[in-house]
């Protein structure tokens, strides 16, 4: 392991002499604000926190640091949960708090061009206002754009437009020696050499720093319309999804929830949800310009269900309505959050797998006694497996956990699904990710690691411990 | 009441959004682009008479008076469960205040004698009155009662409900047939099915212009009303409250001494 320089006071004064002293902070508070995540990974407060306003000075700081040996961990709004944006070896905070505006909404080539720090709630709220839509749509609304790049995040909407990855059309990014590098742009096409893009998007900031980002969006369509329908098993919910595919109805989201998950809602928003009797449900998003569109959308997806084991087939369709049930869906880890202590694993499965990897989740939760609520993106195989503490103590519990965790993830391997759909590996899962990929490409990796970074300077002991 | 219970409830489609743009020169809503629904607080009304066919069997009829697409609210009414539904449309209607919209309204209701209880919402979120649910009792000559919060139950035609007043909570009896104006709180309206939706797709909506509502056409719409509409504005919020600027040590003892002064805590 490199022996990593220390942030000396002169050290600090050229940092000052990069970005104003307003924005530097090693004040006991920021370090603590800036030592964590969402992830139940205990803090790692870094020595110094940095918040640049442009590429310039993103890249006098990389500089600086990658001759003083200086670690440095780049941060969004620190809502990850696998510790990614942890400074685990201090160092230098480089936050993109201040990098957070829209530069430009091209409507002619229907792109985006933003700063790493754009709240993905704003850059939504401003490209629907032009009538576009960016599709990625995570959970979490107030993690950064900079932050979903680097873990290739998701959402609800993965089954009919995929991820993060797909969205990104051009990277301004910085090197860990300072070198500003241009990939990709508002080119749709592009066959000239290897995509080095597709190395920066995902690789939770060990590679480059990204400063900038050109994102495809697409017309946002006019009309949506949910579907809310009660099932006695999770088998029976989940084996609708192929079928109303089948039927040539593609929704642009369909979510699974069991009913722990719909009475924890309904407690945390303190209201009724339009069913709670039964054991599973789906929440299925239809989208068209039309509301003919709409219409056969809605019948096609609902009649799937009914025949299929649908119990019921509510009809949410006002935008209150609507906003109503996607509320339900999407606090919910801020409701377990509230009412527990929670870590969450989010496998990915092949999406017919889900019944079974769900089946062994709650055999798992009964063996180790503690509660697993499984809540997914049915209709791309995300399952996301919250694991939260009950009556135990909480030494006891964490030592539950780490097994937990383990057996979660050997089942989803054993399905053919992955460690992490959209959370990233970060530092809770670096254990595992050889599990996944095998030694040959954990080597590749690590050989790719050492060409952007050989000093390993850059958001060092993520991923893999080179 | 042997066969359940006649219900009525009368609704009216507004604009969605509270954000609706006003045509400077007419002083009227611009409704172009927007989307249309049931005005929130008829959902109540809806979502009750529902629930009182439920408990006590019958027939609820829905009722607007609107142009031709107001249809699409009547719809929505029967997908939530609604069983027949009658859209009161005539250029004649058009532009009508609440007196002229109430008289229209009761035209068309004393065809649909004999009736048991006829349910409105409080009041519409375009318009804000209030005023159509009490006026059109008053040309029905029924009785009724405002901000019912719940209805406690019916026993030998006798309907007992409770409403919310700023002083206290009231507990009224009535005989039948009675009109009630229903507020936000009675209910959690439900969301229509996919079986409900189909069933309102094929539903026979019932058309009565001036010739089935009978009349002279000037009682009617803009001629008919007594009011007209001057300006209209978005109401700014009610500004109420003390503002203090001092520091927050200072202003937690102030809040702390005012909570105590209420009685608060």
């Amino acid at each position: 392991m490199v022996n990593y320089g220390r942030v000396t006071f002169s050290l600090k004064k050229r940092l000052e002499d990069i970005v104003s002293e307003k924005y530097i902070s090693d004040a006991p508070e920021d370090l603590e604000k800036y030592s964590k995540d969402e992830s139940l990974t205990p803090p790692h407060p870094p020595e110094i926190v940095v918040k640049p306003v442009s590429v310039e000075e993103v890249s006098a700081i990389m500089k600086l640091a990658y001759e003083n040996f200086i670690p440095v961990t780049p941060q969004g709004s620190r809502t990850g949960l696998s510790g990614a944006a942890h400074p685990i070896h201090g160092g230098i905070v480089l936050s993109f708090e201040r990098m957070n505006k829209i530069i430009e909404i091209d409507e002619e080539n229907m792109m985006t061009v933003v700063e790493p720090g754009v709240l993905i709630m704003d850059l939504h709220a401003e490209t629907e206002k032009k009538g576009l839509l960016y599709p990625p749509d995570p959970g979490q609304e107030s993690g950064t754009i900079g932050g979903n790049i680097s873990t290739n995040a998701g959402g609800v909407r993965g089954m009919k437009y995929g991820v993060t990855r797909d969205f990104v059309q051009g990277l301004e990014a910085v090197l860990p020696n300072g070198t500003i590098i241009d990939l990709g742009g508002k080119n749709v096409k592009n066959s000239t050499g290897y995509e080095l893009i597709d190395l920066i998007i995902g690789s939770e900031g060990t590679l480059a720093v990204v400063t900038k980002a050109i994102l495809r969006l697409i017309p946002k369509p006019r009309h949506t319309a949910l579907l809310y329908v009660p099932f006695n098993s999770t088998r029976d919910a989940v084996k609708v999804v192929p079928e109303i595919i089948k039927r040539k109805v593609i929704p642009f989201a369909i979510e699974y929830m069991p009913q722990h998950a719909v009475l924890t809602a309904e407690k945390y928003l303190e209201r009724r949800l339009p069913d709670n009797e039964h054991s599973a449900y789906l929440l299925i998003g239809v989208e068209g310009n039309s509301e003919s569109e709409i219409d056969n959308s809605l019948e096609v997806a609902g009649e799937a269900c009914l025949e299929m084991g649908g119990l019921d087939a509510f009809v949410a369709e006002t935008q209150t309505q609507q906003q109503q049930l996607w509320e339900a869906r999407k606090c919910l880890f801020d409701a377990y959050k509230s009412f527990y202590e929670i870590d969450e694993v989010d496998a990915c499965v092949p999406r017919n797998k889900i019944p079974d990897y769900v089946e062994e989740a709650e055999k798992i939760a009964e063996n180790n006694r503690l509660l697993i609520v499984n809540i997914g993106h049915a209709g791309d195989g995300n399952v996301h497996s919250i694991i939260a503490k009950g009556e135990t103590e909480r030494e006891e519990w964490l030592k539950v956990l780490e097994k937990t965790v383990n057996e979660l993830i050997s089942v989803s391997l054993s399905l053919g699904g992955t460690v992490s759909g959209e959370h990233g590996v970060g530092y809770t899962k670096k254990n595992y990710l050889e599990l996944k990929v095998g030694k040959t490409q954990v080597e590749l990796m690590k050989m790719i690691k050492r060409v952007f970074d050989p000093n390993n300077i850059l958001n060092p002991g993520k991923v893999f411990d080179l | 009441m042997s066969e359940g219970l006649n219900i009525i409830v009368c609704i009216k489609q507004v604009p969605a959004t509270t954000e609706v743009e006003i045509d400077p020169e007419t002083g009227t809503l611009k409704r172009e682009g927007i989307e249309s629904v049931i005005n929130p607080f008829d959902e109540y009304a809806i979502e009750e008479s529902i629930r009182l066919k439920e408990k006590y069997g019958g027939i609820v009829k829905v009722v607007t008076m609107g142009p031709p697409m107001a249809e699409q609210a009547l719809r929505d009414a029967i997908a939530m469960g609604c069983d027949q539904a009658i859209l009161i449309t005539d250029r004649v209607f058009a532009g009508a205040d609440t007196w002229a919209t109430s008289l229209t309204l009761a035209r068309c209701i004393d065809k649909l004698k004999p009736y048991d209880i006829v349910l409105c919402g409080l009041k519409t979120t375009d318009g804000d009155t209030g005023q159509t649910g009490p006026e059109l009792a008053e040309h029905l000559g029924i009785p009724h009662i405002c901000y019912v919060n719940r209805i406690l139950g019916i026993d030998n035609g006798v309907m007992r409900v409770t409403r919310a007043l700023d002083d206290g909570v009231e507990t009224l009896e009535s005989n039948l047939p009675l009109l009630l104006t229903v507020t936000k709180e009675i209910n959690h309206p439900r969301l229509a099915t996919l079986k409900g939706r189909l069933l309102a797709k094929r539903a026979e909506i019932k058309k009565f212009t001036l010739k089935e509502i009978g009349g002279d056409p000037k009682e009617y719409g803009l001629s008919g009303s007594f009011t007209r509409v001057i300006k209209v504005f978005t109401p700014s919020p009610p500004v109420s409250g003390e503002v203090m600027e001092v520091d927050p040590e200072i202003a937690a003892q102030k809040i702390f001494e005012k909570l105590v002064e209420i009685k608060v805590i």
